[in-house]
């Protein structure tokens, strides 16, 4: 045991003195979580997405288009869009470059046309390049659309009327005659008012979490959602590369002179997995401290997650025992090892969230420790034991260590 | 053997080694296509999008508003499951409250609970919430209209809201004339990311690996200077970040249909792209003693400047000092360029600039690789 214990230390101390290259495995996960929740958490006032550029062509420049133009003007629009008044070519030639999300062209004679009652259409150019914001330009036309033809229904002698007035020049408008033209418009404004002040149906929109209602996910808990995967990613990249000892030592003679010493196989073996656990653990730990300093990302209970982290890092030492008792040596550990561990996060959620992936993806993911791993964070962060992903991982971590310790031993033999 | 015939041959013989790797392929083709694949599906788009999207309605109502109301709602997009009370799962739901019918004939004001899940698609619940602004619009419209009277004979009989706009949306002209898949999105995002880790990481550890084995020392005792066999292990690597892409995008054009606009334009782009990346791996290779520390910093690098250049997600989500601060990253110009022959058709003098800016960087990078590059630690 005093053996063990000898080695062990000594292995801690030799990482120690070249700790770079574990540092940047434990900042990987932490940068590309920060970038991560930059990018995707909520801003406080801008809302959930970034303003879209829209062009608009008025062709028509006259009363309709200018009501179209000054819906854009109130404040809740002007935070979703950032629209630009231009001509044709103009905007052409933008679109052509990607510079804007959409273009929206009102037609000559729009004003006209609509008081006339006739059918007219808006044209949206959208940004080929982009998948979501050009839609919600469409969309945003066509619910104005709706609006402007309840409008011009609603109103249309008063449409008819202005028709009229804009057919003539100043002069010719008989000024006079529109007193009671204007007082029934008034009486339909008043009418409307019932309907329009406050809005007679508005909607109470709220986003839901399926276990309790939750308002809205902030960065923070976007953080918190992020970290446990990348955070298993990279403890697998980190306990690979302090494991690898076990064939470093095998290739380069240092194993056949450790074992002239009265250093038992299993004392060293015991020595490597305690190493690998004890150290992966250790750095989970410092990611989760940074995490919840830097990023303020929530853990749950403590206690619950340094269980998961102890029985995660177990297994991985474990996994990575049986891994280098197979492989032949280091140019094949190298290059099998990487590959693992990323099909290991891509299918285990530690890369996207498993919902949204194929199903065929996410029951392959049932075969990797990042998503039992990711789902008992998960839990934990909930103030929940996590029972299962516990069962799971121990359970295949022991079987990986009654696999490994033999296999390893044959190979430690001299 | 000429010189460049030299350098041509151990150039070539880099790559074979690399080539004959098994696990060459495992990050040069299938473990890329995994990510094709499966960034493919979440980035499709346009027609490719999921085709309905789901809203429960529970209608509470006592009175014939409430049916009135979800008819408008109706729509190709859009598929209504009716619901007796609010379900534990949904992605959507609209609550119609059993006094909606009263409070319209009263003509009193209400709001209408809409719950999204957090985790449910946003593309469907924007898709769902527009078509509910629409549906308001609609009845409200009709009641200005025609409600003047007494509203709970309203819905015996009175005539329908004509929609006199009818919007129309089209590409810009001289571009793409079908919406653009999803894997016209994900494959160019994923090769430029895998071109980034693998030149980096293969070609900076073999780099390393030769100076430390005394591979490069012993070259020198043929007829090579060093700046020939810097340029030779340059061009090692540059070859096989343009093999990586040649097999990404051939794979893409047979199985996925992959547009790329113009071919040898975008083999153009990312033939400067992989130069850029090569003089990184022979920098990272010169300036790193240990394997883990250029897989290390190989990794960091890759993932950071794929998240920033837009490899991961369309770019236009990203709040815009992000899309100032991505101009750092290699991968932005490279998928611009790429974005510019995609979706819109663009020739020579459309990519020039982002070309320019990567060559200059490969320019840059070079000279820093060819001062660092050492025979011996």
């Amino acid at each position: 045991m005093r053996r063990l214990a000898l080695v062990l230390v000594n292995d801690v101390r030799r990482h120690l003195k070249a700790p770079v290259a574990i540092l940047i495995f434990i900042a990987l996960p932490l940068i590309m979580t920060g970038l991560i929740g930059i990018i995707f958490g909520p801003q406080a006032e801008e809302g959930r997405l970034p303003p879209i550029t829209v062009l608009l062509v008025d062709n028509d420049k006259s009363l309709v288009s200018k009501l179209l133009l000054g819906a854009f003007d109130a404040d809740e629009m002007k935070k979703m869009f950032q629209v630009t008044v231009t001509d044709e070519t103009e905007a052409g030639k933008r679109m052509g470059k990607g510079k804007a999300s959409a273009t929206i062209v009102i037609p000559k004679g729009f004003t006209l046309d609509l008081l006339d009652a006739k059918p007219v259409t808006l044209l949206v150019v959208k940004n080929p390049a982009e998948q979501f914001l050009p839609d919600v330009v469409e969309e945003f036309v066509n619910t104005l659309g709706v609006m402007l033809s309840g409008g011009v229904q609603a109103f249309a002698p008063e449409a008819r009327g202005i028709r009229a007035i804009l057919d003539k020049p100043v002069a010719a408008i008989p000024w006079d005659a529109l007193g009671p033209e204007l007082g029934q418009a008034q009486k339909k404004v008043v009418a409307a008012v019932k309907y329009l002040d406050p809005l007679l149906i508005r909607l109470k929109a709220e986003e839901t979490k399926a276990a309790g209602a939750k308002a809205q996910l902030s960065r923070t808990d976007i953080f918190s959602v992020i970290l446990p995967g990348m955070a298993i990613m990279f403890l697998l990249f980190i306990v690979q590369t302090l494991m690898r000892d076990l064939l470093s030592e095998r290739e380069d003679g240092k194993l056949r002179r450790m074992m002239t010493t009265p250093l038992r196989p299993l004392e060293l073996i015991g020595a490597r997995l305690v190493g690998g656990w004890a150290m992966g653990l250790a750095v989970l730990l410092v990611m989760v401290a940074f995490g919840s300093l830097v990023l303020r990302a929530a853990w749950g209970p403590f206690g619950y997650f340094l269980i998961l982290g102890a029985v995660a890092a177990f297994w991985t030492a474990a996994f990575f025992a049986l891994f280098h008792a197979l492989v032949r040596n280091r140019n094949q550990a190298g290059a099998l090892g990487a590959p693992i561990i990323l099909a290991f996060s891509l299918f285990g959620g530690s890369m996207m969230n498993p919902e949204v992936m194929p199903k065929a993806f996410r029951a392959v993911g049932i075969l990797t420790p990042n998503r039992w791993f990711i789902d008992g964070a998960a839990l934990v962060r909930d103030g929940r034991f996590p029972l299962l992903s516990l069962a799971v991982l121990l359970a295949s971590g022991l079987v990986l260590l009654a696999l490994a310790v033999p296999a390893l031993r044959r190979r430690t033999s001299v | 053997m000429g010189r460049t015939r030299r350098i041509l041959h151990i150039a070539g013989n880099d790559l074979r080694i690399m080539v004959g790797d098994k696990v060459f392929f495992f990050w040069t083709l299938a473990f890329p296509v995994l990510f094709i694949i499966l960034f493919g599906i979440l980035f499709k788009a346009g027609d490719n999008a999921p085709p309905v999207a789901e809203l429960t309605v529970v209608n509470l109502d006592q009175g014939r508003w409430g049916a009135y109301f979800v008819d408008k709602i109706k729509a190709p997009g859009i598929t209504i499951i009716p619901a007796e009370a609010e379900p534990a799962a949904y992605s959507r739901l609209l609550i119609l409250p059993a006094d909606f019918s009263a409070k319209i004939e009263a003509r009193r004001d209400q709001a209408l609970a809409f719950k999204k899940r957090a985790d449910a698609s946003t593309k469907a619940a924007a898709r769902v919430e527009t078509r509910l602004y629409q549906a308001i619009a609609r009845t409200i419209s009709e009641l200005v209209l025609y409600g003047e009277g007494d509203l709970t004979k309203f819905l015996d009989g009175h005539p329908e809201l004509r929609e006199l706009i009818v919007v129309k949306s089209q590409f810009p002209a001289n571009t793409v004339t079908v919406v653009p898949s999803g894997y016209d999105h994900s494959i160019p995002g994923t090769t430029i990311q895998f071109i980034m880790m693998m030149v980096m990481i293969y070609g900076g550890i073999s780099v390393m690996e030769d100076r430390k084995k005394g591979i490069l020392g012993r070259m020198l005792f043929s007829p090579l200077s060093t700046g020939e066999l810097f340029r030779a292990k340059l061009l090692g690597r540059w070859l096989m970040g343009l093999l990586q892409a040649f097999m990404l995008f051939a794979i893409g054009k047979i199985f996925f249909r992959l547009n790329l606009g113009s071919v040898p334009l975008a083999l153009l782009v990312i033939a400067v792209f992989a130069l850029a990346m090569a003089a990184l791996s022979v920098f990272i290779g010169s300036v790193f003693t240990k394997e883990d520390l250029i897989i290390g910093m190989s990794v960091l690098l890759a993932n950071i400047f794929a998240a920033l250049g837009g490899c991961w997600w369309p770019s236009e989500i990203v709040p815009p000092g992000v899309r100032v601060v991505a101009r750092i990253s290699p991968a932005y110009w490279a998928m611009d360029a790429l974005h510019r022959l995609t979706f819109f058709h663009g020739g020579f003098s459309d990519i020039l600039p982002q070309t320019g800016v990567l060559l200059a960087l490969a320019a840059v990078l070079t000279v820093v690789a060819g001062k660092s590059f050492r025979i011996r630690d």
